[in-house]
């Protein structure tokens, strides 16, 4: 009785003539719970299961409890490795937001030649991460990339180092390469939110005298948050888990200052075989990322009527 | 919005656009690039000063249709398409009960889906490899194809439930009282009002897949080799073989791009995510 | 239906006897060579084995030559080429997860420590010691001797024959180095002919004086853009360290390791190399600490510096016309000694062997195939085909494609590199201490860490990964 009225609580939203069996909505998300729960939870579980234990060239031997953890926490490497991504994130996405969202907000001015425009304007964001890679190395290698030559070399702006050799500058020029990559994204997405935007309240405004920066603040911001929150949460994921780009360009160089998680995981995997401690940092990273995630869902369901 | 905030003036219109012409121009500029080292001589690469004008060669594309790329290409083609078309069939009524049910921790399992796509790729590779050679998955069109809807299927989910959730109810329950069952009212309500989100959705699904690296090299081999594990072929100790990585990379380019011109109307719509509050 | 089988026995039996003919009045030596393999791989027809090597022009070139194993044996070989890192990862996760997939995987030599230790690489010493199986004409002592017994045996056990031996050598401008002009400028200031370098202070002084700026003659010619006077692989990783390490700091007369595989890198040798080190950076491009092994040869071959020591395979594909505008005008030499140390002289190999999975299904049919590409006859062929190669073998110097080659200083400088040539010592944390050793590189490179310093920390980084123990197996 308890659960039939909590079905009709639930459905009486939904109209009397939705009602539903509460198995319902079960069965529609059952097949994609039971594929991710096999191609995603299955491998992650077993990664849990190896980062408890040495798996020295992935050979699973002795239970360590949680050495794999100890060694990964106590390890400079590691932190370096959270702070290079922090600041990759921390920089890149704030600034691809942006930009994605200036464009978007000129694009949707009177753009003639939008179907042609946008198609070429995504073109970055449409280019395997690989290619990408040997793109901006074509661009940016030391003496011999095209950039390098023919400005830096020729105005002498960098002097006795290069973008790719300088710790200072390496982890910045790939910040630059994510967000050639990823602002198109961000532009088409935010255009998309623009342009379903519904007419009525501009034209309250626009009676009531409004210019065009108070209506961006108290009309535009305000309905286009929902957007703007889900395309932050899904770029921030993923920009830090970036791999490709920065493998081909610097592989975590010059020293360690371009060093991702991902890089380092790369590292410890293909090269150490150390796949516990591997494993170990897949768990720690994801732990991380859940937390965060969470409370960045919730906060935003609530405060901002977002998912 | 366009109308309302800024009145269609001929002048101004021309400003904006050849703003963004320009903005596109130096954006891209490093694709033209690329693009012209399909024809350009191996010589004529990098030379010192830099060659702008040369004699364009097609050495580069006969070297690629030697090496057989095109069949990865094929081989990225089918991947893809079905990878995506089962991210679809299978997600669309999850992202649609999500958005539309109350269930027992719903949050929690959508949570979930998200969360499967949290861990850094690199560190579950090696766990999916191993799982893989017990069960005979790897250099399997299957196994690409499950192991692509990791990162497409959570992805898929999240962002068409977000467009299912602004559907106005008020069909549905119409279509209901009509006495429509339930699949009746999914595929001739629901589905038509989800297409452009759909269309949306799936096409960055199939870019994800399309430019994957990391799985399809480890878990495909030799019978499944997509586009993007075919090009570190091409970093040889004889140095990068630069003109036919260019050709294989703008090749890889142009089925997504055509894509996305083709289908730009349905995108553009889409891809508010729904999240657009109105 | 029967007169087809009959037909095709007929064609078998006719094939099966002329090809041996054929063969012996070509090369009548190697009759019986080519009579082995048929009848060793006669238990093993219809098997297919799976062999996977790296791409580089040697093995695009092998390739042609692979499918000959088949049409002797009746043994088919899937034999797949990927990028050097590839091979590394999707190889040894093949046999390291004991799947078997592939029956042999190409090892460089530094790989081996890992993979030995984790003791999933077939020791061949039951196939050798099987006359069945053991080609008499193979003749292990044409091998180069030095990179063959140092890669392919450890512990007394044998792993391998020998695939690749590669090697560095000196690569210099020979445009620049025989320049009237610049050839009189040089003895002036230097006191000594200008000549490719025959030892690393000399290599210094040709350094130091090619380093140009922009608007500044080079061999009468005003430069467009700064020139270098040496390029050498900078890049965290990769071979930075191993050419650190026994092209200098081995000349020098130091090491990584004491006789008994423990640390000792921390020595006045090791200090002075890395002082070396340190100079010849401030005379190569600013790029340098982003070098990889791929953009050494890129940088030579656009023209941006006068030497460099480098891979010499990677030269092979380099100094072809159409693909540097300076093919033809490159000189090679050995690599350059310390002077007055020539006689223990060393130059940076990296000999490698494909071997054998411990997980192979076909053990046997791999050996025969590993053992036939070794052969003199397949060397002679891929030395022949690919016009000249990087030999395995002592009699393949004397083989038409190397001895009349168009680039004749160039197999000379290889040959003395290979002379010398050993593996790296088998390490099970090789890649650990190359990861470690390289960072150490790099930042005395640049500047940011002093040679004394280096030695020390490089010391300290070798102890704490080999935990007091010896490093090698």
């Amino acid at each position: 009785m308890a659960s039939a009225s909590e079905t009709m609580t639930a459905a009486a939203p939904q109209g009397a003539g939705m009602r539903e069996r509460a198995w319902y909505p079960y069965l529609l998300i059952a097949p994609s719970m039971i594929t991710l729960v096999v191609v995603s939870l299955a491998p992650f579980i077993y990664a849990i299961y190896l980062s408890f234990h040495e798996a020295k060239f992935g050979r699973v031997r002795d239970f360590v409890g949680f050495d794999n953890y100890m060694t990964l926490l106590t390890d400079e490497r590691f932190w370096n490795s959270i702070g290079v991504a922090t600041t990759f994130v921390f920089i890149a996405v704030p600034i691809e937001f942006m930009l994605g969202l200036i464009g978007a907000l000129v694009l949707n001015q009177n753009v003639r030649g939008r179907s042609i425009l946008i198609p070429l304007l995504f073109m970055p964001t449409m280019m395997a991460p690989i290619v990408v890679g040997l793109l901006w190395k074509i661009m940016l290698a030391g003496s011999w990339g095209f950039f390098s030559y023919n400005v830096l070399e020729r105005f002498n702006i960098l002097g006795e180092t290069s973008i790719f050799a300088s710790p200072d500058l390496a982890l910045y020029a790939l910040i630059f390469v994510d967000i050639w990559q990823w602002t198109p994204f961000m532009m088409l997405a935010f255009f998309a939110g623009l342009q379903a935007l519904p007419l009525g309240p501009y034209r309250a405004a626009a009676v009531d005298g409004a210019n065009p920066v108070q209506m961006f603040f108290h009309i535009t911001l305000p309905m286009m948050t929902p957007l703007l929150a889900v395309i932050g949460l899904l770029r921030f994921i993923d920009a830090f888990k970036v791999f490709d780009t920065i493998y081909i360009l610097t592989n975590g160089g010059p020293g360690i200052t371009t060093e991702t998680p991902s890089i380092l995981a790369n590292k410890m995997t293909f090269e150490f075989w150390n796949i516990g401690e591997a494993s170990a940092l897949a768990v720690l990273v994801w732990i991380a990322f859940f937390a965060f995630c969470s409370i960045f869902y919730q906060v935003a369901k609530k405060r901002l009527n977002a998912f | 919005m366009a109308e309302a905030a800024s009145r269609p003036e001929g002048s101004r219109g021309l400003f904006w656009t050849t703003l963004v012409i320009v903005y596109a121009a130096i954006m891209l500029f490093p694709i033209f690039w690329m693009a012209s080292m399909m024809v350009k001589p191996n010589d004529a690469m990098f030379a010192r000063p830099t060659q702008w004008l040369f004699v364009p060669t097609l050495d580069h594309f006969s070297y690629v249709i030697e090496q057989g790329f095109h069949w990865s290409l094929l081989t990225s083609f089918l991947l893809c398409t079905v990878s995506t078309a089962l991210v679809v069939i299978i997600g669309t009524p999850a992202a649609y009960a999500f958005a539309r049910f109350e269930m027992k921790g719903k949050d929690d399992l959508f949570l979930f889906i998200l969360g499967s796509r949290m861990a850094p790729p690199v560190c579950l590779v090696i766990p999916f490899y191993l799982i893989y050679a017990k069960v005979g998955l790897l250099d399997s069109f299957l196994g690409l194809t499950l192991a692509y809807m990791t990162f497409n299927l959570s992805f898929y989910v999240w962002v068409l439930r977000s467009f299912c959730r602004d559907l106005p109810v008020e069909l549905e329950e119409a279509a209901a009282l009509e006495g429509w069952s339930k699949v009746q009212i999914f595929r001739r309500v629901v589905f038509p009002l989800l297409r452009n989100g759909i269309v949306a959705t799936s096409v960055l699904c199939f870019i994800f897949a399309w430019n994957e690296f990391l799985f399809a090299f480890m878990l495909g081999g030799k019978s499944v080799t997509t586009l993007p594990v075919s090009i570190p072929k091409l970093i040889t100790s004889q140095g990068v073989r630069w003109g036919e990585m260019a050709v294989v990379g703008m090749t890889a380019l142009i089925p997504v791009l055509a894509v996305v011109f083709v289908l730009q109307r349905h995108i553009v719509r889409g891809l508010t995510l729904g999240a657009v509050k109105g | 239906m029967r007169k087809i089988w009959c037909f095709a026995a007929a064609l078998a039996a006719t094939t099966a006897l002329t090809v041996p003919m054929v063969v012996s009045s070509a090369q009548p030596a190697m009759a019986q060579d080519a009579g082995f393999y048929a009848k060793a791989g006669a238990p093993y027809k219809g098997t297919t084995i799976r062999v996977l090597d790296e791409i580089t022009p040697l093995q695009e070139t092998l390739s042609k030559i692979v499918p000959d194993f088949e049409k002797e044996t009746g043994i088919k070989v899937e034999w797949e080429l990927l990028n050097h890192f590839e091979v590394i990862n999707k190889g040894q996760a093949d046999m390291l997860s004991g799947r078997g997939h592939y029956d042999a995987i190409m090892l460089h030599g530094a790989q081996l420590g890992p993979m030995l230790s984790a003791d999933v690489i077939m020791p061949l010493d039951k196939f050798v010691a099987d006359p069945k199986l053991s080609d008499p004409g193979l003749n292990a002592a044409d091998f180069i001797q030095a990179p063959y017994k140092t890669t392919a045996f450890s512990a007394g056990k044998q792993y391998g024959f020998i695939n690749w031996n590669y090697n560095h050598v000196y690569w210099a401008r020979a445009d620049l180095l025989n320049n009237p002009e610049e050839k009189a400028a040089f003895k002036a200031k230097y006191g000594y002919e200008l000549a490719p370098a025959k030892t690393i202070e000399q290599m210094r002084d040709i350094a130091e004086f090619f380093t140009r700026k922009k608007g500044e003659k080079l061999a009468g010619v005003p430069l467009t853009s700064d020139f270098y006077g040496i390029v050498l692989e900078g890049i965290k990783g990769g071979s930075t360290f191993s050419n650190l390490w026994v092209n200098f700091i081995e000349n020098y007369g130091g090491d990584l390791l004491d006789k008994d595989g423990k640390p000792a890198f921390d020595s006045p040798q090791t200090v002075a190399a890395l002082k070396m080190w340190r100079e010849l950076w401030t005379f190569a491009p600013p790029g340098i600490a982003e070098y990889s092994l791929v953009d050494v040869p890129t940088v030579m071959g656009n023209g941006i510096a006068a030497q460099s020591l480098a891979w010499s395979d990677f030269v092979l594909g380099i100094d072809k016309p159409g693909v540097s505008p300076y093919a033809g005008k490159f000189v090679y030499a050995p690599i350059p000694a310390k002077a007055g140390n020539e006689a223990h002289r060393h130059a940076d190999a990296e000999p490698s062997v494909t071997v054998i999975s411990a997980a192979s299904k076909n053990p046997e049919a791999t050996f025969l195939f590993l053992q036939w590409l070794a052969d003199k006859r397949q060397q002679d062929k891929l030395i022949e085909i690919g016009q000249g190669g990087v030999p395995i073998r002592e009699s393949s110097w004397a083989a038409p494609a190397i001895k009349d080659s168009t680039n004749p200083t160039l197999f000379a400088a290889m040959k003395s590199s290979l002379d010398v040539a050993t593996a790296r010592p088998k390490m099970e944390k090789y890649p650990e201490i190359i990861d470690a050793m390289s960072g150490i590189a790099q930042e005395v490179g640049l500047g940011k860490m002093t040679p004394e310093q280096g030695a020390k920390q490089g010391q300290a980084a070798l102890e704490k990964l080999c935990g007091g123990k010896s490093c090698t197996l």
